[in-house]
C-alpha cells in the first residue's frame, strides 16, 4: 500500500531524513516513535506530499508521489491526516467542518454530506455537538471531531501527528478509544505517538525514528522489550545518564556523592537504591585507587550511572586505566576466603571488605580488561 | 420664550434662508461620492499592494513595501496639494476625482497593511489540514483563509473607513464644496456658524454611525476565536 524507497529531505542545508525505507501493509497500523525533531512529522507530511521529497521515492499503491507527474492532489483524497493541535475551522461549526470537504472538494451534494457526517459524528459520540463551534469543544471532542472530518472523505490511509500530546491523560483516552475503533475496521494506518502503551498495545509493527532515518523497527514486542541498537534501547528505558571523573589520588569524594545524590533525587530513585550506588561507587574507587595505580601514577577514572526511567534499573560503569584486576574473581569463587586469609595488611582487609559489600547489594557484575581499559558494570 | 426665539432664527437663517438645506445636502452627497470612491480604489489598489508583498519577485516586493511606507507617511493634505497643484495642475479634471486618486492612494498603504496583518493571522495548521483534505491551494485560501482574514480585518476596516470618512473633511483646500466647506460657507455667511457647526457634526457622527450599521449587517452571527 505504501512503500517509501531511500527517501530523503531537508530545509536548506538542514537534513532531516535521508535514506528511509519503510513498507506498510493494507490494513496494517504503524506507530512511529523517536525523540522529538528526529523528522517524525515530516515523514508523515512528506507521505500525503504536503512537504515535496528531495529525493528517493514514495509509492501510495502504485503511484510515485515524488514524482513531479503524479496528480498528488488526488492522491492526497485516500488520506486523511489528524494533528497533534487538531486545526479545526474556527469559522465553521462541526457540521460545517466535516462536509465542507466532502462538498467542495468531492463535489458531493450537501444532503448526502450531512446524511454520512451524522453517522460519523455517532460514530465519535458527539452528535449533539453538531451545531457547536470548535471553540466550545474541549481538546478531546475537537479531536475526535477531527478524526471526523478526515473520515468524510473516506480514506484508506489514515496518518495521525501526535494526536495526543496536547490532551490531558482522560481526553487522550477518548482519542484513542475512537483511534483503537478504526484499527479495528481495517484502516491502515500511521500514528505517530508518545504513548507507549497505547503503540504497544494497538500497532503491528513499531518504527523508531532517529538520526533522519527509521533507525530500528520491528514487532511491538521487538522494539519494546526487546531493542537492539543503543538509542533505542536508551530511548526505550527513558534512560538518564550520570558522570564523573576522577583524575587525582585526593579526589573530592564528598563533591561526587553529593552530585550523585543530586541526580537521583531528580528523577525519583529509591533511597534505598541511591546508598547503595553511592557505596558501590565508593568502595570501587577506593579499591581501584589503592591496588590499580601507583601514588605517582595519575589516575583516570570515568564513572558513569545510567538509571531507566522505565525499569527502575540502575548500572553504574566504572573504567579505569590502571592495571587490570578483577577483585570480584576471589569474592564469586571463594566467599569466605577472607577469614582464612591472615597474612594480609590492614588496608587489604578493608578493601576486601569494600568489594565484599558491593558483591552483597549488587544485582550483577562483570569486568572486562583490554589493552590496558578495565570496564567494571555494577547493577544495582 | 426668548431662548426658544434665538434658536429658530438661527436654525432658520443657517438651514432654511437661501435652500441652505439643498446646499448642505450637496455638500454631503460630495462627501459621501469621495468616501466610497476612494475606498473602493483604495481597496482594490490596497489588495494590489497586499497581494505584490507575497510575490515571488523581489523588485514587486520591494514596490509595495515602499509605496506603502512613503504614501503612508505622507500627509492626505499634503498628497492632495500635490497632484491638485503639480500632478494634474495643467490637466482639465475636476477636483473631485482628484480628491479621489489622493483618498484612493492613502487608503490604499493603508488598507494593503490592514489586509496582510489580516492573512497573517490566520491559523497556517488549518489551511495545511485543508491541504490535506484535498483542496488545492487556491481553494483552501478561498474557504479557509479568506472568511477568517476578513474577520480579523473586519473591525480594523470599519476604523479605517470612519477615518477615512473624517480625512476627507480636507478637501476644501482643493475648491471642492464638501460637507465642512459647505458648512463654513454657511457659518461664513450667516455669522451666526454655532448652529450650523453642530449640525455638521451631527451629520459626520450619523455617517459614521451608518457605516458601523452597515458593518454590522455584514458580520456573521459567530465571531472567529482562536
Ligand atoms: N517547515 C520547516 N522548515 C524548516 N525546518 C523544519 C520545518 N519543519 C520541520 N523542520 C525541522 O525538521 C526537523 C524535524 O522536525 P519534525 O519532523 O517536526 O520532528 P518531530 O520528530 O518532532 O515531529 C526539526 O529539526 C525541525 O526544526
Ligand atoms: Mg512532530
Amino acid at each position: 500500500m505504501i512503500k517509501v524507497e531511500n527517501l530523503s529531505k531537508s530545509f536548506g542545508s538542514l537534513k532531516v531524513l535521508q535514506g528511509v525505507n519503510a513498507e506498510i501493509k493494507k490494513g496494517e497500523c504503524v506507530s512511529i516513535i523517536g525523540p522529538s525533531g528526529a523528522g517524525k512529522s515530516v515523514f508523515l507530511y512528506c507521505l500525503n506530499g504536503l512537504e515535496k521529497c528531495d529525493g528517493g521515492s514514495i509509492y501510495i499503491n502504485d503511484d510515485n508521489i515524488c514524482d513531479k507527474k503524479t496528480d498528488i492532489n488526488k492522491i492526497r483524497l485516500k488520506m486523511g491526516m489528524v494533528y497533534q493541535n487538531f486545526n479545526l475551522f474556527s469559522h465553521l461549526s462541526v457540521i460545517e467542518n466535516i462536509i465542507l470537504a466532502p462538498v467542495m472538494v468531492k463535489k458531493i451534494s450537501r444532503e448526502k454530506a450531512i446524511e454520512t457526517a451524522d453517522k460519523l459524528l455517532e460514530t465519535v459520540c458527539l452528535f449533539d455537538k453538531k451545531h457547536s463551534y470548535p471553540d466550545e469543544l474541549s481538546g478531546g471532542q475537537r479531536q475526535r471531531i477531527a478524526i471526523a472530518r478526515a473520515l468524510a472523505m473516506e480514506p484508506e490511509i489514515m496518518l495521525f501527528d501526535e494526536p495526543t500530546s496536547a490532551l490531558d491523560p482522560a481526553m487522550s483516552g477518548e482519542v484513542l478509544a475512537v483511534i483503537r475503533n478504526l484499527a479495528k475496521l481495517g484502516y491502515t494506518m500511521v500514528i505517530v505517538t508518545h504513548e507507549m502503551n497505547f503503540a504497544k498495545e494497538i500497532s503491528d509493527r513499531v518504527f523508531f525514528m532517529n538520526e533522519k532515518s527509521i533507525y530500528e523497527s520491528g514487532s511491538p514486542g521487538d522494539i519494546f522489550n526487546d531493542p537492539k541498537k543503543p538509542a533505542t534501547i536508551a530511548f526505550i528505558r527513558k534512560l538518564k545518564t550520570f558522570n564523573y571523573k576522577v583524575s587525582s589520588h585526593s579526589f573530592d569524594l564528598i563533591e561526587m556523592s553529593s552530585r550523585l545524590k543530586l541526580f537521583c533525587v531528580k528523577y525519583n530513585i529509591e533511597a534505598k537504591k541511591i546508598d547503595y550506588t553511592n557505596l558501590a561507587i565508593e568502595e570501587l574507587i577506593t579499591y581501584i585507587l589503592n591496588h590499580c595505580y601507583d601514588k605517582k601514577q595519575t589516575p583516570e577514572i570515568d564513572i558513569t550511572v545510567e538509571f531507566g526511567d522505565i525499569d527502575k534499573k540502575i548500572e553504574i560503569e566504572v573504567v579505569h586505566d590502571g592495571k587490570t584486576l578483577n577483585p570480584f574473581d576471589k569474592i564469586s569463587y571463594t566467599p569466605d576466603e577472607t577469614e582464612t586469609k591472615s597474612d594480609t595488611d590492614n588496608t587489604d582487609d578493608t578493601d576486601d571488605m569494600g568489594i565484599f559489600i558491593i558483591s552483597n547489594i549488587s544485582s550483577g557484575i562483570s569486568f572486562s580488561g583490554e589493552n590496558g581499559i578495565n570496564r567494571f558494570k555494577i547493577k544495582i | 420664550m426668548n431662548f426658544f426665539n434665538t434658536v429658530y432664527e438661527s436654525a432658520y437663517n443657517n438651514l432654511i434662508a437661501g435652500d441652505s438645506y439643498l446646499y448642505i445636502l450637496s455638500g454631503l452627497k460630495t462627501t459621501v461620492i469621495i468616501t466610497l470612491a476612494g475606498l473602493f480604489a483604495g481597496s482594490v489598489l490596497g489588495a494590489l499592494l497586499c497581494l505584490m508583498q507575497y510575490s515571488e519577485s523581489k523588485i514587486l516586493r520591494f514596490i509595495s513595501k515602499t509605496y506603502i511606507v512613503i504614501v503612508r507617511g505622507t500627509p492626505i493634505l499634503l498628497l492632495l496639494m500635490l497632484l491638485f497643484y503639480v500632478v494634474f495642475a495643467k490637466s482639465r479634471m475636476d477636483a473631485i476625482y482628484i480628491a479621489i486618486i489622493a483618498f484612493g492612494l492613502n487608503g490604499a498603504s493603508h488598507i494593503a497593511e490592514i489586509m496582510k496583518s489580516a492573512l497573517e493571522s490566520v491559523d497556517s495548521g488549518q489551511v495545511m489540514a485543508a491541504r490535506a483534505l484535498g483542496f488545492t491551494k487556491f481553494g483552501a485560501f478561498y474557504n479557509i483563509t479568506l472568511p477568517q482574514a476578513c474577520e480579523f480585518a473586519r473591525p480594523v476596516y470599519q476604523n479605517a473607513v470612519i477615518n477615512l470618512i473624517q480625512w476627507t473633511s480636507v478637501v476644501g483646500y482643493i475648491t471642492i464644496a464638501d460637507l465642512t466647506r459647505v458648512i463654513n460657507n454657511i457659518g461664513a455667511r450667516t455669522a451666526d456658524p454655532f448652529f450650523v457647526i453642530f449640525i455638521g457634526i451631527l451629520i459626520y457622527l450619523g455617517l459614521a454611525y451608518a457605516a458601523y450599521l452597515i458593518f454590522k449587517m455584514t458580520e456573521r452571527k459567530k465571531r472567529v476565536r482562536r
